[in-house]
This record gives C-alpha cells, structure tokens and sequence, in this order.
C-alpha cells in the first residue's frame, strides 16, 4: 500500500502528488472499528446509570 | 451558572444552544458533507463535475467558521469550550465508573463534556488545515476573481500542500463518522434534539450537567 502518490512534471522528474488514497478505506475501516467496539463495550460491558 | 436552572424553573427546559448557533451547526455541517462527498466520490469511481461545487461549499464553511470564531470570542464564553485538568479529572472519573471501579462516581460536566470539547477541538483543527491548504489550492483554479497560477508554488511544495489537504480530509472523514454514530446514540439524542430545537430538559440538565459549572 502506498503512503504517497507521485506523478512525472513536464521535466520527466518525479513529482509529489498528495496522500495515497489507498488510506481511504484504512480511515473509513479505522472509525468503522472504533464505531462497532464502542457500541459493543456500551452495549454488554457499561454499567448502567441508576 | 445557576441562573441556569432558576430562569428557567417554570418553562422546564434550559435553552443550550440559540437559533443563531443552531444555523452556524448545521450550514456547516452541511458544506462538510458537501465538501467530503465532492471530495472522495470521484476517487470512489462516481465521476461528475466537483471542483466548482467544492470550492464554493469550502468558502461557505470558511465564512461561516470565522463568524462562529467572532461570536465565540466576543458573545459567547470561550471557558465554555477550555479544556483543562478538570476535564481531565472528569475522563478518569468517568472510566474508573465505565470500568466498574469501586467507589467511581462521575463528576458532571458544565456546558460540555470533555469528549464533547475534544470532538469540537479535532474538528476545528482539522478543518483549519483543510482550509489553508484548501485557500493556497485556489490559486490553482480559476475563480470569478483571479485566473489560475500554476507555478505559484514549485511541484515539491504543491505535493506538501496536497498531503497535509489530503490527510486532514481523511481525518474528518473519520472523525465526522465518529460525530454522527455519537449523535445518534441513545443516551446522547438529547444532545442531538437540542441542536434541532435548541432545548434540554431541566431533568436532562440536572442529570448530565452541572449548573454551577455551565457557562453559555
């Protein structure tokens, strides 16, 4: 997976084009996860407010 | 702030956020969506025209988060949203009672939670971000205003203007999924219904919040 996205400028050199946006589905997986542990742990672990 | 709960005795809800920042909430909330929905669509494969539409909806958020910088410093107590060793005090009483610790008690909060605060500092440091570097990627396009300027900048600069724009955009895109899976929770759509009609409950206020602690 790249971190980077490079392009060539007009002089053939490599140039730096941004983020890689291999990282899109990294991020969306990243908060789905922090989502579904969160609901989980409130669901059968937090105690319940009297 | 007692006045909090005694001025509003007999109309049994506690006004926590008024009409004007309601409008600020939700005209930003929609350019973000906007804005990440211009954003990444076209990366997902949905090809459409977004560069007009994206930048437009970026001025908007720009306008409308200076305005809401103004009314904060001078209408609105900035204390409200300081994050201090309280809030700090008040996220390990909090995980000492969600771990079941003994003798764990929660310590209400004032106007906002820390996580509240939290979210609200990430989001504005993260759209900060996007748009300084959203402002400097303007030179690039042609607006009603100025023609582009290609070479304004040189490629290695562009590239690091691009990545920190890239990188805050996947950021939000991540923190504003975490914001929505949170307003609708169950124990948080009071939060959620006050930022539609502005209102809490004296019982939610007295359940979640401290008064003496509320600063509007």
């Amino acid at each position: 997976m790249e971190v980077f996205r490079y392009s060539q400028n007009a002089w053939g050199q490599s140039a730096l084009e941004g983020v890689s946006w291999d990282l899109l589905p990294v991020f969306i997986i990243a908060a789905a996860t922090f989502v579904i542990v969160h609901a989980l742990f409130m669901w059968l672990f937090a105690p319940r407010k009297q | 702030m007692t006045d909090v709960v005694d001025k509003t005795r007999d109309e049994q809800f506690v006004i926590r956020h008024s009409l004007i920042d309601r409008l600020l909430h939700w005209v930003s909330a929609v350019s973000v969506l906007i804005l990440l929905f211009t954003a990444f669509l076209p990366i997902a494969g949905f090809k459409f025209s977004w560069v007009t539409i994206h930048w437009v909806s970026g001025f908007v958020l720009i306008a409308v988060s200076l305005f809401h910088v103004v009314r904060s410093c001078f209408w609105q107590d900035l204390h409200s949203m300081y994050f201090g060793s309280s809030d700090v005090k008040e996220i390990g009483a909090a995980l000492r009672w969600l771990l079941q610790r003994p003798d764990s008690e929660l310590i209400k909060p004032g106007k906002y939670s820390p996580a509240q605060k939290l979210m609200h500092h990430s989001v504005s440091l993260i759209v900060l971000v996007t748009m300084i570097t959203g402002i400097l990627m303007m030179v690039k396009i042609d607006t009603p205003w100025w023609d582009r300027d290609l070479y304004w900048l040189t490629d290695q600069s562009w590239g690091i203007v691009y990545i920190f724009h890239g990188l805050a955009a996947l950021f939000l895109l991540a923190v504003i999924m975490i914001h929505i899976y949170f307003a609708f929770r169950p124990e948080k759509l009071m939060y959620t219904r006050s930022m539609i009609s502005g209102k809490l409950t004296r019982a939610e206020l007295l359940d979640q919040h401290d008064p003496e602690k509320w600063r509007n």
